[in-house]
């Protein structure tokens, strides 16, 4: 099943990038520490998902470049045709030259109705081009003006064409010290309009991968390119293909199928886990933990962690909260590798502190 | 005669044509034409004599595939290689082991309020589901138009046979002429050229060495069984005694009894056909023949009706439950009203 990546503004174009990058040369690892035909499984599996194929055989991102700049979007379609491993369709991005001023109200109201059909028109290609098509998978910043508000109206125009279609918003949640003046406003007006027409919001915020960077990773300059990478491992490591407790002889159909079970207000961060637990449980629970095993010894990995009670919020029981999906073939160069995905309450404070910078400032 | 050389090397080739065969070089195709011919016992030694460049030969190539023509039915053998195979096949279990209904359903306790928050995550849940149905709908839509546009290529080869045979009388005609024009040869030598495959000699030591891969691969297993057998009857025991826990196993005990006894029983049943399973091709069949291992379609929906007659009352039985403990429940909270589905 396929999914149509959507990539909006300077932030969502540049991380695009390095996912499809990320998911394809993950496919073709040969340290896949799996038999040749699980292999080629997972391959064909990751392929149909992301890309199509073209008559020479490089595969062709399924995905839509939007931007009201010029420079970025060039950037990336350079990339991806020198990297000779893929690259994005010809036809599939739509840009203008004068930029959005980091305002949302510019890209919601002016620049979304404007282009609107252009833009429908080339995502609407796209999903034809789709034997079976599972959903959208659209990344955007919330602290720009172009990912931010052409991002909602998008999303909002996806909602009422493709009703029954899954979108996920990868958001990217800015710095705490932030780049942009009005950033506040943007990311509070994005939220509350994905809200009523994103299915699930999966968020990285820059300040945590930033750590990742440089306590983990110890990287002395830490660029944005650094930072998408982790993002795109991270983000490569959840919609690789796995199989699930309900379909255990076939890869899951669905990357986006992850059942979030109520529209949240908000999805959690992912993390790369060693499995240890968060200690104070108390003030942190979930509403669904999904967690994703690549590699050797995944069949007698113990989760058994996961299914506390304390975990999950009181009207839910963890057998319905919880979920594994696991795969023998191993990710990207590591042996092992564990992602979880959880809906919780962990954006609940980064949350309080823009609503509370955004009404200082307005009332100011 | 190029074409010839790769007209010969599809018929003989076993795998269905695919972009892979085209790639392969002349030289290679006229090797393995020259080899399998030999293989099947093409009497005449002039086509292994010939050059692989296809520069010359025409007339042994042709020759070589009227033979083959005469010895077979070819077009029907490749049609079936390239046969859609969906549309006519349905599968059959026949097992009596998987007849049964499997563990009975855990008893669902609904006591107490039910949390509203519950209630919008199970209708989170139900629409979800419903977007999975849609898309998957969608989905075979697809997939139709994909499968029409290769049957309508299977009915363009099917006519094309079909040309072929009406065609054909006039093909041996021509062919009588160009033997007639060729020298005749001389028997063909005892010594067979030296095309034959190369089958390794598979000398006792490794089978010695197999043998005790699987030993050792059965003592595990054991181990591993044994391992699991105490640990489940520790956990068992662990289990608590109450009155409703001893029917539970009870139960239990009585569907594993019965699911084994089927087992065995299609072990031990050596006499008539083995119980069918899997996919089987539908064929309509004027003169009431059977082959040994076709099933008759009229004692199949037979049996198929049987079993949807069990699976009806067990579903009837089920809803009944369901009615019930939904009466319950209605009975439980005074103040709010309740509209139960219309009973069938």
């Amino acid at each position: 099943m396929s999914i149509v990546t959507v990539q909006l503004g300077q932030c969502g174009n540049q991380i695009g990038f390095e996912v499809f990058d990320a998911l394809l040369s993950d496919s073709h690892s040969s340290q896949g520490l799996c038999c040749k035909r699980e292999n080629e499984a997972y391959q064909a599996s990751c392929k149909e998902r992301f890309f199509s194929e073209e008559e020479n055989g490089v595969p062709i991102a399924r995905a839509v470049l939007v931007d009201m700049e010029p420079k970025v979007i060039s950037q990336t379609l350079s990339k991806a045709a020198q990297s000779g491993r893929w690259k994005y369709g010809q036809h599939a991005c739509f840009c203008q030259k004068q930029g959005s001023g980091n305002n949302w109200a510019y890209g919601y109201s002016v620049h979304g109705p404007r282009h609107e059909e252009s833009i429908m028109n080339l995502i609407r290609k796209e999903v034809e081009k789709c034997d079976s098509f599972s959903g959208f998978f659209i990344i955007m910043s919330m602290a720009g003006g172009t990912g931010s508000g052409i991002g909602a109206f998008v999303t909002q125009n996806l909602q009422d064409q493709y009703s029954n279609s899954l979108k996920m918003n990868q958001i990217i949640w800015p710095y705490g010290t932030g780049e942009v003046i009005v950033q506040n406003y943007n990311s509070i007006l994005t939220l509350s309009h994905l809200y009523r027409s994103s299915d699930a919001l999966l968020v990285h915020e820059n300040d945590a991968v930033h750590k990742i960077c440089a306590k983990l990773m110890n990287i002395k300059q830490i660029s944005f390119s650094d930072i998408n990478q982790v993002l795109a491992h991270q983000l490569g490591s959840v919609f690789q293909p796995t199989y699930s407790a309900e379909s255990s002889f076939h890869y899951r159909r669905n990357p986006l199928g992850i059942d979030w079970h109520v529209r949240p207000s908000l999805s959690g961060p992912s993390s790369l886990g060693k499995m240890s637990l968060n200690k104070d449980l108390h003030f942190n629970t979930s509403i669904a933990n999904l967690v994703i095993l690549r590699g050797k010894d995944v069949q007698s990995a113990d989760v058994e962690g996961f299914k506390d009670p304390a975990l999950y919020t009181s009207w839910l029981e963890p057998v319905n909260a919880f979920n594994v999906w696991k795969t023998q073939r191993a990710f990207s160069k590591y042996e092992k590798s564990a992602v979880l995905v959880s809906n919780s309450q962990f954006l609940v404070k980064p949350l309080d502190m823009i609503v509370g910078k955004a009404w200082n400032m307005f009332a100011s | 005669t190029c074409a010839l050389w790769q007209l010969l090397f599809r018929v003989l080739s076993p795998l269905p044509a695919g972009n892979a065969l085209a790639s392969i070089a002349l030289e290679v195709q006229a090797r393995l034409v020259k080899s399998a011919l030999c293989s099947q016992g093409y009497p005449r030694l002039a086509l292994a004599q010939l050059p692989e460049d296809g520069s010359q030969g025409s007339r042994e190539l042709l020759l070589a595939l009227s033979w083959l023509l005469a010895r077979g039915p070819v077009p029907e053998q490749m049609l079936a290689q390239t046969r859609v195979p969906l549309g006519d096949e349905m599968t059959v279990c026949q097992c009596e082991a998987l007849a049964s209904l499997g563990p009975p359903a855990p008893h669902m306790e609904a006591e107490g309020p039910v949390d509203v928050r519950h209630v919008q995550w199970l209708m989170g849940k139900l629409r979800f589901r419903w977007r999975q149905l849609v898309s998957s709908q969608q989905e075979q839509c697809a997939l139709l138009s994909k499968l029409l546009r290769t049957l309508e290529h299977e009915s363009r080869r099917l006519e094309a046979v079909l040309a072929w045979r009406r065609a054909e009388p006039v093909f041996w005609q021509w062919m009588d002429t160009v033997l007639g024009t060729c020298a005749p040869e001389a028997p063909a030598a005892a010594s067979q050229p030296t095309f034959l495959p190369w089958v390794p000699e598979c000398g006792d030591g490794e089978l010695e060495l197999v043998v005790r891969e699987l030993q050792t691969l059965e003592e595990e297993l054991r181990e591993a069984v044994e391992r699991r057998r105490v640990a489940w009857e520790a956990k068992a025991r662990g289990c608590g005694r109450g009155p409703e826990w001893s029917a539970a196993r009870r139960a239990f005990r009585e569907t594993v009894e019965k699911e084994l006894g089927a087992l065995q029983r299609c072990w031990e049943q050596d006499s008539g056909p083995a119980p069918a399973h899997g996919p089987h091709r539908l064929v309509r069949r004027e003169d009431g023949a059977a082959g040994d291992r076709d099933l008759q379609a009229a004692e199949l929906i037979r049996t198929l009706r049987s079993q949807e007659a069990c699976l009806e009352a067990v579903l009837r039985q089920l809803q009944g439950q369901c009615r019930q403990e939904l009466a319950r429940l209605a009975g439980a909270l005074p103040g709010l009203i309740w509209i139960p589905p219309p009973g069938r």
